[in-house]
């Protein structure tokens, strides 16, 4: 079957298997590696990219379902030599990356969460990392520095709409 | 699947086509989160799906002043987001919101949630159960209504020749509370789940899921609690009462054994009074 | 110049912005279309004998390249003893073992074939408890284990102990015969934890002029190396091992599994072949840390001396000895530590099970018997009526005092430890409101660990643009050694900045032998050849600008990137320039250091069997925690988290903090969610993120810690390794807490809300181990 949908902005056509976990048809056939396949169960969330605007395990995303709709994968969240996403910056000066496996897809889910609430609280940012495991790093300073990217967007003023991807 | 064959993927845009591709065969797909994990419990996937995502009747939550109609094809997310605030409904909508992991919630279907046969955790089966849900079926002889409990009973045999289509409630509820027992905070199935609500007529109605193979109401300790004064609502009574007519066989998991899902009844049931009583609907007692 | 202020400081990650971007590749990753994919063929029964095993119809099917058994690779590895074979020959010793590979072009086509392969296994009784495997009647899981070659003398073996180490100082029967001690014993088990890398074990190898060159997710390229030699009978250096990043370790990677294999295949086919475990292989083959049984015995008098103790450990090394005969070793220090005892012994046995293999895991040995000691000093404090703060403080290793091998510990650094936990807790405050109604319990607890030396080399080339390139066979697997410690280290001593440091990922052609990325032992061990081939490169730097400024190299130091005459800031040439007269009149500007164990002495005849006989560098800590426990359910809450570790001294405070919460939060999971079971056919029953429970993020709290600075050590500028010790006593402090909360005896690991309500309502049985005879010399093989 041909499913036809926006990777990153561009055109893809794929002609495969509707049944195909989406992240397969990235990392396989797009080489786009960045979103990793870790359980393949939607338990870890390391495998999180946008549908839609809206993150979503693409483990668990039949590429049938996706026929139609926007796909935006870690590398199309700053692609080429554009800035980093501010909580990518966050991550980074808080040295809060370890071995990484897990950090894009943090990166997604939880830059669709800040877009979506900018007065979350630490308790709310921790429910949003249900889905996102990690087993290196202990969870906190990624919590801090999510509030840190809230605190100074807020400051930055750009509290209005939120924080743009 | 046999090799060179070509899987059949049918996006419906109506339940009758959606119906046709079901009669040809196809099994439906909603959000896919169970479904596409069959390989990895050694079940091939299907050599035909239809997906209902693209049915606009199937995917809409319609809220009236005495019933709601949610469609099969609606997410955790998306019932929870609309049913937010209803009054009698905050067990249904904390069951919709603290299910799985965020992302699955924003895919995850109500109908796939009661149509995962086999599924024993499902939040929402005894959260339905206590709105006392009627479930709406496509069948291959026309539409079918039927009970919630009913439905969870004999959906083996009804899901072969049916697609779950809406899920209607009356407004009947004046609160409801749903307690869900994962072993972390969150993230994993709940190892049991006590779903309360009130009526008009100020009756408890009270459903446990995850406790056995099948989500069912605990009959006998709502009949305990009517036979006691409405103004009863206590929560260390009613935990009382819990624990007196526990006629649960805790199902053995890898997680829990039954002796612990049957054993966390009482205090979950005292939790879910007490989650009762911080409603306003209840402000009564 | 002022070493340490140039090599201190919180230097952020050179790795992380790829990594946050998706573009670092892991060895996972690099999977290419041209590549030919491997799947193995495991077994589906625990124990038996391969009957029948016939591949040729599999290598007719589309696109397979080739099919591999144990027959084309004969030999045997392990570590102590050769004992394991790269796929099973013959014989089968546990559920999921490896019996064949095929080779396709796709992995699609590789499994459909392997449909294909005949295997016919006569089913053998299996031996699953280390109960079962010390009957005396009980099948041997190797029935020829007094042929094996073995690698290090010195361990007992018999029939299903694979190894046994035991230490044994002063007169243990007389001080348990003294009429003025009490004597209190204790029984501890504790299960497997399951590392689950993000990253699963994966291998790409090829064949590259009569060589093999493996591409692979490792802790140890030189064990991969040697083992690949071994198992395929070639000389090891005909492999070339090189690590891309690697998604996570903690030890599951401290051992060759796969990687022989793609290489054989690569032989066989002359393509590039990957070989990449699904989560559901990682997770039933993992390398669990083992599960474990343990009694332990003390003598103690009403002062609260602890005249004499002794243990005997059990420790599941499951089908294959692996780690866990190098770790029977861990006991004398780990078991055998904390305390000053006065007549102790101490025996701890790797066992045969047909399970899956058991492996390494951080801080592997010292996280359950830390437990175990600490819970055991508990119920003696209990039993005599001590203050369990007093009792440690009164009781923990000081200046002078003997470990259980007879090592002279130096400095008293526990005590101070003590000290300061209390002074942190004064600083946080305590977390009793948060209970809220729940059982409340707080439990301080020591732990000792070591630095895991050992042989490491170094290579530092200083390039003419003022960059030094370090070239070392150490892995980044996300600890942040290679990217912040050992770039700090040269930078501290080249006077560069750290970066202009590139360093080198692991290569075997290129470096020199090291034993690996473990035992917190990079920074230390790496760091330490580091500097020593920064003091070659120093004195043919200083040499040359000696000559060039006309000065004595005595006068002249290293800062900024300039050659400086000492008190003249600002003075001499840049190190460009050096560099470039260098390499025009002596050559390019290089050096070369090594580093090894120093070896420290134990007491002569006081350890058998062991592969340590004392540490060259103990590591200690100090964790408290506060849990509130819920009645109804068996719930723990972690309320509060405390540690105080030492750490000799820190390079980047930062990144030790970012390993503390970390390695905590592991140690969380083992404590209180992570539980592996076997099934009654021998299979780790959890083997997917449904049923393995990792500890998520709200199931943590920000772990407030005291970096202890000054105690001594042979490490490069007096640091220990920060990593791996953070996990050592979590189950212990989470385990006493619990304990002292629930007012019942804790004696099992993980305290999981099921098992607590247990526990709660009396109905965990207490451990009983039948298979430990109750004379301590019973359990030995004399
Ligand atoms: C990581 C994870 C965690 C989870 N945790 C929880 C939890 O805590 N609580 C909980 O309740 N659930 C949990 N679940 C289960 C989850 O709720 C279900 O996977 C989900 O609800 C299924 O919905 P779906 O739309 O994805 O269904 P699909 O996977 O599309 O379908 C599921 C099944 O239902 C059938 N089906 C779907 N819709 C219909 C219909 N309208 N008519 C007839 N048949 C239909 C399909 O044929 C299929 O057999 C979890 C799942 C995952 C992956
Ligand atoms: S790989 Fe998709 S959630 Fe884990
Ligand atoms: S950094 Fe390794 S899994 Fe998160």
């Amino acid at each position: 079957m041909v499913v036809t949908f926006q990777l990153n902005g561009e055109d893809c056509r794929l002609d495969g298997d509707p049944m195909t976990p989406l992240v397969d048809i990235l990392r396989q056939e797009r080489f786009l590696t960045g979103t990793k396949a870790v359980c393949r169960e939607g338990f870890c969330g390391a495998c999180m990219v946008h549908v839609d605007d809206e993150a979503v395990p693409s483990c668990l995303k039949p590429i049938g379902l996706v026929q139609g709709c926007a796909v935006t994968t870690i590398e199309g969240l700053s692609s080429g030599n554009q800035a980093l996403h501010p909580l990518q910056a966050n991550f980074e000066a808080a040295d809060a990356v370890q071995c990484g496996m897990c950090f894009p897809g943090m990166v997604m889910s939880l830059s669709a969460f800040v877009r979506d609430n900018p007065h979350a609280s630490r308790p709310e940012i921790k429910a949003a990392m249900v889905g996102n495991i990690c087993r290196c790093t202990g969870y906190e300073r990624i919590v801090d520095a999510v509030a840190d990217c809230l605190d100074q967007a807020r400051k930055a003023g750009q509290l209005a709409g939120g924080i743009h991807v | 699947m046999a090799p060179g064959v070509e899987r059949s993927f049918t996006a419906a845009s109506t339940i009758e086509e959606a119906l046709a591709a079901r009669r040809q065969g196809a099994s439906v797909l909603a959000g896919g989160t169970w479904m596409m994990r069959d390989p990895r419990r050694g079940v091939d996937l299907p050599e035909a799906v239809v997906a209902l995502h693209r049915i606009p009747a199937l995917s809409k939550v319609e809220v009236e002043p005495d019933h709601v109609v949610i469609g099969a094809a609606v997410t955790h997310a998306a019932l929870g987001r609309a049913l937010r605030g209803s009054a009698g409904f905050e067990g249904l909508v904390a069951a919709a919101e603290g299910a799985a992991n965020p992302g699955i919630r924003r895919v995850a279907t109500v109908g796939g949630n009661l149509c995962a046969l086999d599924f024993a955790a499902a939040d929402l089966a005894p959260a339905l159960l206590v709105c006392e849900a009627t479930v709406e079926l496509q069948t291959f002889e026309g539409p079918r209504l039927l009970g919630i409990s009913d439905f969870l009973k004999d959906r083996h045999a009804l899901l072969t020749e049916a697609i779950v289509t809406r899920i209607h409630l009356r407004r009947d509820l004046i609160a409801s509370a749903h307690i869900r027992l994962p072993l972390r905070q969150a993230g994993d199935y709940p190892v049991a789940i006590v779903s309360l609500a009130v009526d008009r007529n100020k009756r408890c109605r009270i459903a446990v899921g995850s406790v056995e193979p099948v989500a069912r109401r605990w009959t006998a300790l709502e009949q305990a609690m009517a036979a006691g004064p409405a103004s009863a609502l206590d929560p260390q009574r009613v935990a009382e009462l819990a624990l007196e007519h526990n006629d649960f066989q805790g199902r053995d998991g890898k997680e829990a054994d039954g002796w612990y899902r049957r054993q966390v009844l009482p205090p979950l049931v005292k939790r879910g009074v007490a989650a009762l009583l911080s409603t306003e609907g209840v402000a009564w007692l | 110049m002022s070493e340490l202020s140039a090599t201190v400081m919180n230097l952020p990650r050179r790795d992380a912005r790829d990594k946050l971007r998706g573009r670092t590749k892991y060895t996972n990753d690099r999977a290419r279309p041209d590549m030919l994919h491997a799947v193995l063929l495991r077994s589906t029964v625990p124990a038996g004998r391969i009957r029948k095993l016939d591949v040729s119809a599999a290598l007719r099917c589309p696109g397979v390249r080739a099919v591999a058994t144990g027959a084309d690779a004969p030999g045997l590895y392990g570590i102590g003893i050769a004992d394991h074979p790269l796929l099973a020959i013959d014989t089968i010793r546990y559920h999921g073992e490896p019996i064949a590979v095929i080779a396709a072009e796709t992995e699609k086509q590789a499994r459909a074939a392997l449909a294909a392969i005949v295997l016919e296994i006569e089913p053998l009784a299996p031996v699953f408890t280390m109960a079962d495997a010390l009957q005396p009647a009980a099948r041997l899981v190797h029935e020829g284990w007094r042929g094996y070659e073995v690698i290090t003398e010195g361990g007992a073996r018999a029939g299903n102990i694979a190894w046994e180490a035991k230490s044994s100082r002063g007169d243990v029967d007389a001080a348990f015969a003294r009429p003025d001690i009490r004597i209190v014993e204790s029984s501890f088990t504790v299960g497997r934890q399951s590392h689950v890398p993000f990253e699963p074990r994966v291998a790409i190898g090829s064949w590259e002029d009569g060589r093999a060159h493996i591409q692979t997710s490792t802790q140890v390229p030189w064990t991969v190396r040697n083992v690949t030699g071994k198992v395929m009978q070639l000389p090891p250096g005909r492999v070339r091992v090189t690590v891309p990043p690697v998604g996570g370790g903690f030890g599951l990677k401290f051992d060759a599994s796969i990687e022989p294999i793609t290489a054989l295949l690569a032989r066989m086919t002359g393509r590039t072949v990957v070989l990449e475990n699904t989560r559901q292989e990682e997770m039933a083959t993992c390398l669990c840390r083992e599960n474990a049984e343990i009694r332990i015995r003390s003598a103690v008098t009403a002062e609260g001396y602890i005249a004499g103790r002794e243990a005997v450990v059990l420790m599941d090394c499951g089908a294959y000895g692996g780690e866990q005969v190098f770790l029977t070793t861990m006991t004398a220090h780990t078991l055998g530590g904390n305390y000053k005892v006065g007549a102790t012994r101490l025996v701890s046995r790797a066992v045969y099970t047909n399970t899956p293999p058991n492996g390494a895991f951080r801080a592997c040995n010292g996280v359950y018997n830390t437990f175990a000691l600490e819970r055991h000093t508990d119920e003696i404090c209990e039993a005599l009526g001590f203050d369990p703060m007093e009792f440690r403080k009164k009781n923990v290793l000081g200046d002078g005092d003997l470990g259980a091998t007879g090592q002279v510990f130096e400095a008293d650094v526990l005590g101070p430890m003590l000290d300061r936990m209390e002074t942190l807790r004064a600083s946080t405050g305590t977390s009793e409101a948060k209970a809220d109604g729940r059982l409340y319990g707080i439990a301080t607890t020591v732990g000792t660990w070591f630095v895991f030396v050992g042989p490491s080399a170094a290579t530092v080339n200083l390039n003419a643009d003022g960059s030094a390139t370090l070239v070392t066979s150490g892995v980044e697997i996300g600890s942040g050694t290679m990217v912040q410690s050992l770039p700090q280290i040269v930078a501290g001593q080249l006077g560069l900045a750290p970066d202009q440091v590139i360093v080198r990922e692991a290569d075997t052609d290129a470096a020199g032998l090291d034993v690996g990325v473990g035992g917190g032992r990079t920074t230390v061990s790496i760091g330490a050849a580091s500097v020593a081939a920064c003091a070659e490169v120093r004195e043919k730097l200083l040499r040359t600008a000696g000559e060039m400024l006309q000065t004595r190299p005595e006068d002249l130091l290293l800062r900024d990137g300039r050659v400086e005459i000492t008190g003249r800031p600002g003075s001499g040439m840049s190190i460009p320039a050096v560099v470039a007269h260098a390499q025009a009149t002596t050559g390019p500007i290089t050096g070369s250091g090594a580093f090894t164990a120093k070896n420290t002495p134990a007491m002569s005849g006081c350890a058998m069997g062991h592969f340590i006989d004392a540490l060259d560098i103990p590591v200690f800590v100090v964790h408290e925690a506060e849990v509130a426990v819920d009645a109804d359910t068996g719930h723990v809450e972690v309320l509060a988290y405390r540690v105080v570790q030492d750490v000799g001294r820190v390079l980047n405070p930062r990144a030790v903090m970012g390993q503390i919460q970390g390695g905590v939060v592991q140690g969380l999971g083992y404590a209180l969610h992570e539980e592996v079971t076997i099934t009654a056919d021998g299979r780790i029953a959890q083997d997917d993120f449904e049923t393995y429970r990792l500890p998520l993020a709200q199931d943590v709290v920000p772990v407030a810690a005291d970096l202890y600075e000054g105690a001594p050590s042979m490490g490069p500028l007096g640091t220990k390794g920060a990593g791996e010790v953070p996990i050592l006593a979590v189950g212990a402090a989470i385990g006493c807490a619990v304990a002292r909360a629930i007012g019942k005896p804790v004696r099992q690991l993980p305290l999981t809300p099921p098992r607590v309500l247990r526990l709660l309502h009396e109905r965990e049985p207490p451990p009983e181990f039948p298979h430990i005879a109750p004379g301590w010399a019973s359990n030995t093989l004399g």
